[in-house]
């Protein structure tokens, strides 16, 4: 196998872009990405795309064939790749072994997903369709509602508080607001939405114990990233690539309800673990990292499950500050989900992007983590039943 | 007139775990001969949540949704019959009911629903 680097990235602001369709969007990211590689009037052996839904959604299939005809990068081979919201992670994770094996040398790897120009309850039942079609969807259940039966055992077991998530939300919020390509750029009041008669009104019950600020927005957005062997990579004397350390990818039971304990993440444990063996490395060395916060408890609960806390720590962490940029370990520095949004298909793609930039040292002083070394990356899919996670490297000292 | 609870879940010839929903092969032991099993009596509540932003197909302001146990051991997700949370605790006693939970193309689709007891 051999080592694979990411040469460049892309994206385009998040948010609801009712002037681009789903198509315009990848195009931009792709386009973006192929600049920042230098390979602006390159093509590339294939293309993978992240996506959930345009054949619901856009009522639009084969995207990824249009995508190559509309930036002439024929004949490359195209797929989509569909794994609900872990789609982005699960297409780079087809670019990545594609260029491992020796197949391919260049891979472009875009997600992307429009949801805003759907109704907020038809969004909400697109999302509901990942849940199991007999025994869960019928009822109405919603993935917020997954994540609220969730939250509710958490919080039994471990202790999580609603001050907890509160920290994680303001946190990424704030970091939101300092991210060009963030969907959310509002900082939270803390007496607004939790410490006063207010409260009820401004942040009400989305799923309990979820509240509107505990969830995702619904957005629109793309993102893109070039790969290809790290020995090319070093000669091009571009930017300085990023190696792709590790990955890893795990499934779980399809519904909650046949988990042996519903609180216990264990296709997290598992997509890490198998991230960290690759890389070999461990929680400790990670510098930076990217989690799946499409509910402010994923990111407590990842955080555990990963192993950069004890179970029940995670939340008293991020009370704490220490999951702050400057932090002892910064998470989610670009606002997460939570901020820069939740395309379903682009987001696995834009937290490689983030980890790059973060590892290319790039970001201003007020977003850049000091001397990142190591990334990780959490890509959540169903409620937990499908987990894409990497470990990214700087190359350079 | 009472609805059956028509439901079935399906115990592992060989090593016993339940399955609901329907599996090809054993989550355990990979075994692809199941006994059918229908719920049996109550039920005990593992957890719920009530959502407000409801899908497509809802017109009501919010829903109570949860996953209960039944006493041998089949568990499932269900409506809960309550005007509000505050009536439910974790690991109550509910009674379970096959009725509407919800309308599709002017049809009703049946499913579980749950009545916290006492
Ligand atoms: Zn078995």
């Amino acid at each position: 196998m051999r080592d694979v680097a990411i040469i460049g990235v892309g994206m385009i602001p998040f948010g609801r872009r009712d002037e681009d369709s789903l198509l315009d969007m990848l195009a931009y990211a792709s386009l973006n990405a192929l600049d920042d590689a230098g390979m602006g009037d390159k093509t590339v052996d294939a293309v993978y795309v992240g996506n959930m839904g345009a054949g619901i959604i856009q009522h639009q299939t084969s995207i990824a064939s249009s995508l190559v005809d509309r930036l002439s990068l024929l004949p490359a081979a195209a797929d989509v790749v569909e794994n609900g919201p872990a789609s982005g992670g699960s297409a780079v994770k087809n670019g990545l072994l594609a260029v491992a094996s020796g197949y391919y040398d260049y891979v472009l790897v875009a997600g992307g997903e429009k949801m805003r120009e759907i109704t907020g309850w038809r969004a909400t039942d697109f999302v509901a369709t990942m849940t199991h079609p007999e025994v869960e969807y019928p009822y109405g259940i919603t993935l917020p509602g997954m994540a609220g039966m969730f939250t509710q055992l958490y919080m039994e077991k471990y202790g999580v508080t609603r001050e907890h998530l509160l920290a994680v939300a303001m946190k990424n919020q704030e970091m939101g607001a300092l991210n060009p390509y963030a969907h959310v750029e509002m900082l939270l009041d803390r007496e607004g939405i939790f410490d006063s008669p207010h409260a009820v009104v401004n942040n009400p019950v989305a799923a309990t114990p979820l509240h509107l600020y505990d969830l995702c927005p619904v957005s629109d957005g793309a993102a893109a990233v070039i790969l290809c062997p790290l020995d090319m990579a070093k000669k091009l004397q571009n930017k300085p690539p990023v190696l792709i350390a590790g990955f890893g990818q795990a499934t779980d039971t399809h519904t909650l309800q046949e988990r042996d304990d519903p609180t216990d993440l264990k296709a997290v444990t598992l997509a890490a673990q198998q991230a960290f063996d690759m890389a070999k490395l461990k929680p400790k060395d990670i510098d930076v990292a990217e989690l799946h916060d499409a509910f402010t408890i994923l990111e407590i609960a990842e955080s555990e499950h990963i192993g950069f806390f004890k179970k029940g720590e995670g939340g008293k962490a991020a009370a704490a500050g220490k999951t702050r940029l400057g932090g002892q370990l910064p998470i989610n520095v670009s606002g997460g989900l939570k901020s820069r949004g939740h395309p379903v298909g682009a987001t696995g793609v834009a937290q490689i992007v983030d980890i790059t930039f973060q590892l290319r040292h790039e970001l201003p002083k007020d977003r850049q983590v000091k001397n990142a070394k190591h990334g990780f990356t959490i890509n959540f899919g169903g409620f937990g039943n499908n987990v894409v996670s990497f470990v990214l490297k700087r190359t350079e000292p | 007139m009472k609805n059956e609870i028509a439901i079935t879940a399906f115990k592992c010839k060989k090593c016993g775990r339940i399955h609901y929903p329907f599996h090809d092969r054993c989550l355990e032991c990979k075994n692809r001969e199941f006994e059918k099993i229908k719920p049996q009596g109550n039920a005990k509540l593992l957890t719920y949540t009530s959502i407000y932003n409801l899908p497509w197909g809802f017109d009501q302001r919010f829903l109570i949704i949860g996953v209960a146990e039944f006493e041998n051991k089949i568990k499932a997700m269900g409506q809960i019959k309550a005007d509000s949370i505050d009536e439910l605790k974790l690991g109550m006693e509910v009674r379970p009911s096959w009725e509407s939970v919800r309308v599709q193309a002017g049809e009703d689709v049946f499913g579980l629903k749950f009545e916290p007891i006492g």
